[in-house]
């Protein structure tokens, strides 16, 4: 069984050489990318369902590292089965889209062969059962995203986004990588069974575990890292829907859950995880409600839910393990690719993501209306979908380690992930009562002025500007095609699965875990959260968000200036270099230039001396031969 | 003379030169006004001398070819340990090391005879001489070298030593021009000089050893020659000593010969400060002749001073001060003064300078380790200053007036790729740098006797020089490779013109090009072949 583990990882890459090779052929790139991942997907499927279980699936060979072993094993259980499972498939549905969304992009071969390299990172990572190959994993992620956020390369606001993106995630690397040497230097091993049964220095163990937090803090978007998330919604909309969905930003609470023994056992890393992660997600939950563009609402709560699984990572007692933060990443992935979709989808019919030019453009659309309502009402948890399932077992889990002494840490996710719901059921509800009222309604026509003028260096942002502006000159130069039966096709399967996903879970320990009294003070949480944004915007007649002061709001859009407290970062980091060079040039390089000067001065010292007169080498050849001769011999040994 | 024998086999390399010499004046004799003969039969018997070295390269482990050998001479002092049991009483000893530096010698004379080649084919007129006189003082200089690397006593050291330092001054002064001769001048005035020291020297070395050999087993016997032959001059200070202070008296005196032929030989290889003659003498004389002065010249001194200093290895002394300090100075000043010139020819000869400190370098450890690594950079900077005189003259003998500047080499590159890749071969090559290879492995094997003395201080002024040296040679190469400044049109065009009638005949200059540059070629790709050579 070892080689299905083993193709679920190559098979990508290989469809990625391929798919780069063939990039002009568009019929063989999309054959590929779409029949790879179909082929992966049932792959993580006998995987899931028939797990092998194994620790030690060779892959290349152990590295030659002396006393260091480096065994670059894969790992196999049920959970990277479910995990690899639940990525193939969100893959194939976005490869599948991809095929009808980028219908008219010269490089979509480009594109479709990057998405398969993405999953080959995600798959690495999910299936490695060693430190070094997550790495590899991770940074491949790290890569792409660059690649695929700046896939319409020749916008400006794409370029800078990408930029954005690898930078800030590059910084927060810098915490990963100390924290997995840490971890195997203790471990003597970057075997993950090693470090997770490795026993002593806890300093090691400490700075290890916070370094990992602040790795996964950068690509999960915590606190303060969080910025890049929102500004990445330049890339075309199956890349946000491929990177929100089961993949990058995911992929941290998946490294900490395979770590989860560890953290359990140490207060410090678990402590700064809770902060962040409550932090982030009331933070981010805030922000969504006041966003004028939907595909950056929706990074927002991507923000904010990421931060959910990891609060459960961090509050669940030990007994409970990873599983509630695990069954809310896979819920999670299936609700959210679905709304990215589905807002691609939507986003074609009226040619932009703003919200003022989407208002109402949803009453008309039959199964994508359905499917929107679905996904929001998954992502605010309302039962029976899989998003209220996943979060409720958060919840639980949290409260769990809040009753059964977690403390102050996990009091304080109870609270934050109470407040969430409050807010997540707002910004949901603000979102479909905009996007479902007709305009008609509204009476007035909305003003299409910007409100909001960005400044130059600062995150382009303003009301009535789409993130996504090459989808609306791709709208506007080849008008509103319709959807494709197979694109269609799968956002209605999402649909589905948002609906049934929970029983995908069933199998995973403590994936389900839902507590009667806590599931009761959310849903009252919940309604009334929607009732209050029901009630403020007048049945949905005017945005609730305009109701929110300009000055709180305008900041609150372009994300509280984070981006030029980013930029600040980056202009102290370059005066510090140019610093150094100077000191290198002026400092350093004064001696070899010095050397230039003297030889320079020494050989204009000499010219004067020889003028070629017979008289003068006499005299230099005596004096010569008398310091020789002295020399010589009163040196003779 | 009784019991001398005469091997004519083994004395080749020096008789081919000598007969080529005979048969010039000859063929003048008969008909003097063909311009090339005279350069044919030179370059002829440089060729033949060059291949009767050869049986000598192969000779390892320390055996030799001699002949001139003193048969049943007993030495009177026969309780003295011989070395190795050679004998002892050859005047003519030719191994490895020395057939390698006649071999050297003997190709550069062919490059330089080749470079020398006359521009016409016209007969010259009846009262023009200059073509036979500077073949034969051609063939008279490498007759010299060659005997010179293979003399073991003093006398036959001397008087081939000034054979191969004669004629070059008259070489220098053979053009006639005004600053030829103060170039001839100066080389007189300071070759008379440094003969005194070397005779000087030389005395001094019998008067120490009480033998006119200059091999081991002499420079052993110094501590008995003063009991042995009583009478002296220097015994007066000895008598009121105890007999304990003999040895080291006449060591004192060995010492003080083997510093006084190193000034005198220092003066040939132009060391700091025996120097002042190089620039002078090279920018006077043609570029042939000066071509003659840094190689076989140069080949000549220092087989002469590795024939005293083998010798004296024996006493296994471990440095010598003065050495260390002329390296150092010659290194030093000549990058510096390099660094300045304009002109290549008097570029080249700072670099000659710099670069017999690099040669003399290895030499403060008189040992084997030390003499091979000497003549290891010897020939590299011989190969390489070959190949870089011959670009010179093929670019003068182009354009006439054109070549002596290093403006003159702008955008060479573009002009002619195949002689601008063999002078950035040259000058990497003396800056020893890649992909001049062979430089690079000279200048270790050169530093390696020194580091092994422990003498880290001429270690790191060797550094600094390698810095200074790698800056005197880009500063040409840059020229070679960057692009040329276009000038004025019609100007150009005119002065091309002028230059394409007097251009010269070339395809003998080209094929001394050639032959140096596929020698540099060959030890840089393979520089293992060199330095087997020197075992």
């Amino acid at each position: 069984m070892s080689w299905i583990v083993r193709m679920i990882v190559v098979l990508p890459a290989l469809a990625a050489l391929i798919g780069l090779l063939a990039r002009r052929r568009r019929a063989v790139a999309a054959g590929v990318a779409v029949s790879v991942s179909a082929y992966v997907a049932v792959l993580g499927l006998i995987q899931w369902v028939a797990p092998s279980r194994s620790a030690d699936i060779d892959t290349i060979g152990g590295l030659p590292l002396g006393d260091l072993s480096v065994p670059l094993h894969l790992l196999s259980d049920r959970v990277s089965g479910l995990v690899s499972f639940v990525v193939a498939l969100v893959v194939l549905g976005i490869q599948v889209f991809t095929v009808w969304y980028l219908r008219d992009d010269a490089r979509y071969g480009q594109f479709a062969a990057t998405v398969s390299l993405f999953a080959t990172g995600m798959l690495l990572l999910v299936q490695s059962g060693d430190l070094v190959l997550m790495l590899v994993g991770w940074e491949i992620m790290g890569w792409c995203s660059w690649l695929l956020i700046g896939h319409d390369s020749e916008r400006a606001a794409a370029r800078r986004a990408a930029y954005k993106a690898f930078l800030v995630t590059r910084v927060a690397d810098i915490g990963m990588v100390v924290g997995i040497v840490a971890l195997s230097v203790r471990a003597r091993s970057t075997d993950l069974m090693a470090v997770l049964t490795a026993t002593g220095d806890g300093t090691l163990l400490t700075v290890g575990l916070v370094g990992v937090v602040i790795g996964v803090a950068g690509k999960s978007g915590l606190v303060p890292f969080h910025d890049w998330l929102p500004d990445a919604m330049e890339g075309p909309t199956p890349a946000s829907a491929l990177i929100h969905a089961a993949t990058m930003v995911a992929a941290g609470t998946y490294v900490i859950a395979r770590l989860f023994t560890l953290y359990a056992e140490n207060d410090t890393a678990r402590t700064l995880l809770a902060v962040l992660a409550a932090v982030t997600m009331v933070y981010a939950a805030l922000l969504a409600l006041a966003q004028t563009d939907l595909k950056r609402m929706l990074a927002y709560s991507t923000l904010s839910q990421i931060a959910i699984m990891l609060s459960a990572l961090a509050a669940a007692p030990a007994e409970l393990g990873p599983g509630a933060g695990i069954s809310h990443l896979l819920g999670h992935a299936f609700f959210k690719a679905l709304l990215f979709l589905g807002a691609g989808w939507l986003s074609v019919l009226a040619g932009g993501t703003a919200i003022v030019a989407l208002r109402g453009r949803l009453r008309p659309t039959g199964a994508l209306r359905w499917s929107m309502g679905i996904g929001l009402a998954a992502l605010a948890g309302v039962p029976p979908l899989v998003g209220f399932f996943t979060k409720d077992t958060v919840i639980d889990a949290a409260l769990e380690g809040a009753t059964g002494g977690g403390g102050l840490r996990a009091w304080l996710v109870v609270v934050a992930l109470f407040v969430t719901v409050v807010l997540t059921a707002a910004y949901c509800t603000r979102a479909w009562l905009l996007l479902d009222t007709p305009v008609a309604a509204t009476g007035e026509l909305p003003d299409t002025a910007p409100a909001v003028v960005a400044e130059e260096d600062v995150a382009v942002v303003t009301t009535a500007d789409s993130a996504d502006d090459a989808e609306v000159e791709r709208v506007h130069a080849h008008g509103h095609a319709t959807i494709t039966l197979s694109a269609a096709l799968v956002v209605s399967v999402l649909a589905a699965l948002t609906v049934v996903g929970t029983l995908f879970l069933a199998s995973l320990r403590g994936g389900v875990h839902v507590g009667l009294l806590s599931a009761l003070l959310s849903l009252l949480l919940l309604a009334g959260g929607a009732y209050a944004v029901w009630f403020l915007s007048d049945r949905g007649r005017v945005d609730v968000a305009e109701r929110i002061p300009g000055r709180v709001r305008e900041p609150a859009v372009r994300g509280f200036g984070v981006d030029t407290a980013y930029v600040a970062v980056g202009r102290a980091v370059t005066t510090v270099a140019r610093l150094v060079v100077a000191l290198d040039r002026d400092v350093v390089d004064a001696y070899p230039r010095g050397t230039a000067v003297v030889a320079r001065a020494a050989g204009r010292a000499g010219e004067r001396g020889h003028r070629g007169v017979p008289s003068l080498s006499l005299l230099s050849l005596l004096v010569g031969v008398v310091l020789v001769a002295v020399l010589g011999v009163t040196a003779w040994r | 003379m009784k019991g001398l024998t005469i091997d004519y086999a083994t004395l080749l390399p020096a008789l081919v030169p000598v007969a080529g010499l005979v048969l010039v004046l000859v063929a003048d004799l008969v008909n003097p006004r063909l311009r090339q003969l005279p350069y044919a039969i030179a370059g002829v018997a440089a060729l033949g001398a060059a291949v009767a070295t050869v049986p000598g390269l192969a000779l390892g482990g320390g055996s030799t070819r001699e002949t001139f050998c003193l048969a049943g001479g007993t030495s009177t002092r026969g309780a003295l340990p011989s070395v190795e049991g050679l004998p002892q009483r050859c005047l003519w000893q030719a191994d490895a090391l020395g057939s390698t530096l006649q071999l050297a010698a003997a190709v550069a004379a062919v490059v330089c005879i080749a470079l020398a080649w006359p521009r016409t084919r016209r007969r010259r007129p009846d009262d023009s001489t200059r073509e036979p006189v500077e073949a034969v003082l051609l063939l008279a200089a490498l007759a010299g070298t060659v005997v010179v690397a293979a003399s073991r006593d003093v006398g036959t050291w001397l008087v081939a030593l000034e054979l191969a330092t004669l004629p070059v001054i008259a070489l220098v002064a053979l053009s006639g021009r005004r600053s030829a001769v103060a170039g001839a001048t100066q080389l007189l005035v300071t070759s008379l000089v440094s003969f005194a020291l070397l005779v000087l020297g030389v005395a001094l070395w019998f008067a120490g050893t009480g033998s006119p050999f200059l091999t081991p087993d002499a420079a052993l016997s110094s501590g008995g020659a003063f009991a042995a032959a009583p009478g002296t001059a220097s015994v007066a200070i000895s008598q009121a000593s105890t007999p304990v202070v003999f040895p080291s008296v006449s060591g004192g005196v060995v010492a003080l010969a083997t510093v006084l032929i190193v000034a005198g030989v220092g003066f040939k290889l132009s060391l700091v400060p025996f120097h002042a003659w190089t620039p002078t003498a090279y920018a006077g004389s043609s570029v042939p002749v000066a071509t003659f002065l840094a190689t076989v010249s140069k080949v000549a001194a220092l087989a002469a001073l590795l024939v005293v200093l083998r010798a004296v290895a024996v006493l296994g002394t471990p440095a010598v001060l003065s050495i260390a300090l002329l390296a150092s100075l010659s290194m030093t000043l000549g990058n510096v003064m390099a660094l300045r010139q304009d002109d290549v020819v008097r570029l080249l000869a700072w670099s000659t300078v710099a670069q017999a400190g690099w040669v003399v370098l290895p030499l403060v450890s008189i040992s084997a380790l030390g003499v091979g690594a000497s003549a290891t950079y010897l020939l590299t900077y011989v190969v390489a200053t070959l190949v870089a005189f011959s670009v010179v003259a093929v670019t003068l003998r182009d354009r006439p007036g054109r070549g002596r500047s290093i403006t003159d080499y702008d955008g060479l590159w573009q002009r002619s790729p195949w002689r601008a890749g063999a002078l950035v071969l040259a000058l990497t090559s003396l800056a020893g740098l890649p992909p001049g290879v062979i430089g690079l492995v000279g200048k270790i094997t050169a530093l390696r006797p020194v580091v092994a003395e422990g003498w880290v201080w001429l270690a790191v002024v060797a550094a600094v020089n390698a810095v200074l040296g790698v800056a005197v040679y880009l500063r040409w190469l840059r020229a070679v490779i960057t692009e040329r400044v276009p000038e004025a049109g019609p100007t150009a065009g005119g002065e091309d013109h002028a230059v394409a009638a007097t251009t010269g005949r070339r395809p003998v200059v080209v094929a001394g090009l050639v032959l140096a540059s596929a020698v540099l070629v060959v030890v840089s790709v393979q520089p293992d072949l060199l330095l087997r050579l020197l075992g």
